[in-house]
């Protein structure tokens, strides 16, 4: 582990070195779920190894080099423009000659993208699913292009992308599911063997319906918490990003503004004769001040990237919740059905009815059942009781399992996550230093021109 | 100037040397020095005697017989001596020679049944002679200001006189009794009486004097009314429409640069309250913003102090920023305003000078039409030529002046402009370096 931590540090330096540098974030991403993988098997340092590297990530070079804009014919039968990205894969067989190996590539669009994480989802219900990149851009702020097919937008999608990719990778169940390996190397016949594999879509769609309806007698503490938490968290992260939008809007004014000194002062400068050329260079400065803060911000728009990936994992992490819930729901649903028969099939055999029924009102208006009938009726309620029973134990089972699972899952998780957002808080905190430095470094120069006026 | 670009006299050995310079205006030159080398109470007793003489000596001689005081004074002052004089000015405005010290400050609130108003104390520490104490401290208003200021401008109107605040703050309505409009208010009137108090014919004026030292001053005012009217008569001599034959090319170019001056002064002046303003409003939202990371931290665990840093950092990044933001308020805009109100001071002067010069050129023609011999040139012309050429000195002078206080002032302004930005960003700088290793450290143990 402490190698681990060491590694970690040095991109934290490396990230300081080369902030602008867009693909660090990914590298980063794709170095560090080794040890999340330490987690998941027993939370104990360096035990993790093994599971290291069975994950794909350590087989599979992946890249999203490329986003292109197509044209084509949808289901409808309509023109419809869209992006597609290029993924490229490379074999690291363990061969000593890896890097010549040679790279697979295919192209994907946004929707198999999320074709493929909805299929993740239904499959590994206790999986937090890493989330993929907006569909739209939110939280933007004037000069950021809310269209989907601006550039910026396309470029911060991409990376985005390939960070979604990078984490199921290197997650310790997903990386090993087929049909993702499939998404990655097999150009034709993916979608046919999603659908194939998924035949729990369904699922996903009455969880969806239940959610709102639904009531659980006795919630799991840990999730009903949980599941408090993912939307907190979700709150706080999307009021954070846009009052963040806000605030680079109001930077972007700050600056921006500075620039209308440079041309007011060079027009001064031509009038004055001592104090011209002093003037006429702090205009200059008061240009390049200006000018400064387009990449400033676009170096923050990373920052806000990663935290809106939280923002959507506190939606997949509120997703785990309520599958669980719908387990526990049906788990008590069976349990209750379980309990009614049971019951009725002892009144039929001691023959009281303790609680006030219309059946008991009619047996006794219309005569009582023979007993040929009152003793199949019993056997088919022991057979269903019997039935009930195993389900019940299943499911008890399943539950648990899920439980286990599920929570291995969101421990890694939470690691994950603060392991990330610190190195965020850190990059942010570094955008800010290299923001003073520029800023000093400019006032500074303004200022030698001022005082030689 | 004029040619009299004579040796230029020392600041304290060449007092006389000013005297043997042939002023234009100084038809008797001795006589005025006996005058004015008498006492200040000259200068008491006639209060403005000579604008309304038309005596085209008078001005000069005013300037003349004000440095009474002092050998040091008689040298400098410059309306009526050449350009050379100008760098002497310098040297006098830099020293050790400067004699009289104003301050405004303390302002109080008077509520009385009639009206509400703020006075302020005017210190006045001095070693001049036509001072009878040392020290004076007398409370004034805005108003005895305003009269000061008209009571220069009429007994001086060959000078450039200090602008002071505009008396309604034009931008909406300001609650004229707040602590920022009275302090804003308080710091240009000391600037303006600074400004007077270090002007070589100005800090002369006997006005300028009452206005320091009398007790009573409204009874100082009742006395000018008189004075005004007439004064009225000699300026509005010319009607406007006329149009000068021959003004000199440095007040042309004078006039011009104003123009221009004034608008560029008038364009930093309104992107520097735009700045403040998108600096406020980025304030208010950093102040939005900081918190939310308190509120986040309230959620984690791990993650609660780096948070909790991220969001004391933000504040402390928006304290600076406050404090910014007061200073470009307090400091920068007023001067800004001040060197436009200059501008609009300087203009009126040039107007009075264009009068003047029209008025004689006027005369001229009236007497070259008389009297084709031209052999004589009628007194009356001749004294109106005196007057102009006497205004174009001490106009000159007065301009290069304000020439050098601008350069200094807006050196000094920028220069501190620049500095407080560089302050801001230095604290906020510290600040973000300070949470860093807060956030690294707790990756390490786990």
């Amino acid at each position: 582990m402490g190698d681990g931590a060491g590694l970690r540090e040095a991109e934290v330096i490396c990230a300081r070195e080369a902030m602008s540098d867009h693909r660090e974030p990914e590298l980063y991403h794709a170095g560090e779920p080794e040890s999340d993988v330490d987690e998941e098997s027993d939370g104990l340092a360096g035990s993790g190894e093994v599971t290291d590297e069975n994950c794909l990530l350590k087989k599979l070079e992946i890249n999203v080099s490329e986003a292109e804009k197509r044209t084509g014919k949808n289901a409808v039968n309509m023109q419809e423009t869209y992006t597609a990205y290029l993924i490229e894969t490379r074999s690291l067989d363990g061969q000593p000659d890896t890097q010549n190996s040679p790279m697979d590539s295919l192209w994907r669009r946004y929707s198999e993208f999320e074709l493929l994480r909805n299929y993740l989802s239904v499959s590994y219900p206790f999986v937090v699913v890493p989330p993929l990149p907006e569909k739209r851009a939110e939280f933007v702020w004037h000069k950021l292009s809310a269209d989907n097919m601006d550039p910026d937008f396309v470029e911060r999608r991409r990376i985005g992308l390939e960070n979604f990719l990078l984490r199921v990778a290197s997650h310790p169940v997903l990386s090993h599911d087929n049909i993702f390996t499939l998404f990655l190397t097999q150009d034709n016949g993916w979608k046919e063997a999603v659908n194939e594999a998924n035949l729990q879509v369904k699922a996903d769609s009455r969880l969806k319906s239940l959610n709102a309806t639904f009531r659980v007698k006795n919630p799991d503490k840990r999730f009903t918490e949980l599941k408090h938490y993912s939307d907190e968290l979700q709150s706080v992260i999307s009021h954070l990003l846009r009052v963040r939008a806000r605030v680079a809007d109001r930077l972007y004014g700050v600056y921006k503004v500075h620039g209308n000194y440079g041309r007011v002062f060079s027009e001064w400068s031509a009038i004055e004769k001592e104090m011209g050329d002093g003037l006429q260079s702090a205009g200059h400065h008061m240009d390049v001040y200006a000018a400064s803060i387009d990449d400033i911000l676009e170096e923050e728009e990373h920052y806000a990237d990663q935290l809106k990936e939280y923002l959507f994992y506190a939606e997949a992490l509120r997703a785990v919740c309520r599958k669980h819930e719908l387990m526990q729901y049906d788990l008590e649903m069976s349990a209750q059905d379980l309990a009614s028969k049971k019951q009725q099939c002892e009144e039929l055999a001691t023959g009281t009815v303790r609680t006030f029924s219309l059946k008991g009102m009619t047996s006794k208006l219309f005569g009582q059942e023979t007993p040929e009938q009152r003793e199949s009726k019993i056997k088919l309620l022991e057979e269903q009781i019997e039935e009930g029973q195993e389900q019940l134990k299943v499911q008890n089972a399943e539950s648990r399992e899920f439980v286990k699972n599920s929570w291995l899952e969101i421990e890694r998780f939470k690691d994950q996550k603060n392991r990330d957002l610190k190195e965020a808080l850190i990059s942010y905190a570094v955008m800010q230093i290299s923001m003073c430095k520029k800023g000093i470094q400019v006032w500074t120069n303004a200022k030698e021109c001022f005082s030689k006026m | 100037m004029s040619g009299s670009s004579t040796p230029k006299s020392l600041p304290s050995s060449g007092q006389r040397a000013l005297h043997d310079i042939k002023h234009p205006l100084s038809c008797s030159p001795g006589a005025e020095e006996e005058a004015a080398a008498g006492n200040g109470a000259d200068v008491f007793d006639t209060p403005s005697p000579d604008l309304p003489n038309t005596e085209p000596c008078s001005i000069g001689e005013k300037d003349l017989s004000l440095p009474n005081g002092t050998p040091a004074d008689t040298s400098s002052p410059a309306s009526s001596s050449s350009l050379l004089n100008r760098l002497q000015l310098d040297d006098d405005m830099d020293g050790e020679t400067r004699d009289l010290f104003v301050t405004v400050d303390d302002p109080k609130k008077h509520v009385c049944t009639m009206e509400t108003y703020i006075t302020y104390r005017v210190s006045t520490k001095t070693t001049r002679t036509e001072f009878d104490l040392p020290e004076y401290s007398v409370r004034r208003r805005y108003q005895d200001f305003d009269w000061l200021r008209n009571k220069l401008e009429e007994t001086q109107p060959t000078h450039l006189i200090p602008p002071l605040p505009e008396k309604f703050v034009v931008k909406g309505v300001v609650d004229r009794f707040s602590e920022e409009f009275v302090e804003t208010r308080r710091k240009a009137l000391d600037k303006f009486l600074k400004r007077i108090a270090d002007h070589p014919v100005l800090s002369f004026n006997e006005h300028f004097n009452i206005f320091l030292t009398a007790k009573d001053l409204n009874s100082h005012k009742k006395q000018g009314i008189t004075l005004l009217s007439k004064m009225g008569e000699s300026v509005r001599y010319v009607t406007s429409g006329y149009k000068l034959r021959s003004r000199p090319v440095e007040f042309a170019a004078v006039a011009e640069y104003l123009d221009t001056f004034a608008l560029k002064l008038g364009t930093i002046d309104r992107i520097a309250q735009r700045i403040i303003k998108e600096q406020v409003e980025y304030l208010v939202e950093l102040r939005e913003y900081g918190p939310i990371y308190s509120t986040w931290s309230g959620l984690e665990g791990e993650l609660s102090e780096p948070l909790e840093g991220v969001s004391a950092c933000i504040g402390n990044c928006s304290t600076a920023l406050e404090e910014q933001t007061e200073d470009m308020t307090e400091d920068f805009l007023p001067v800004l305003r001040e060197y436009i109100l200059y501008s609009e001071s300087m203009k009126n002067v040039l107007k009075k000078r264009d009068q003047v010069q029209a008025e004689y050129e006027a005369k001229l023609e009236a007497a070259a039409l008389k009297r084709e011999e031209r052999t004589l040139v009628p007194t009356d012309v001749e004294k109106c030529q005196d007057k102009v050429e006497c205004f174009n000195a001490d106009l000159k002078a007065d301009m290069e002046r304000w020439q050098n206080n601008k350069r200094q002032d807006f050196r000094q302004l920028l220069v501190g402009m620049a500095d407080k930005n560089i302050q801001y960003y230095e604290k906020c700088l510290t600040s973000w370096e300070s949470i860093i290793p807060l956030l690294q450290e707790k990756t390490e143990p786990k």
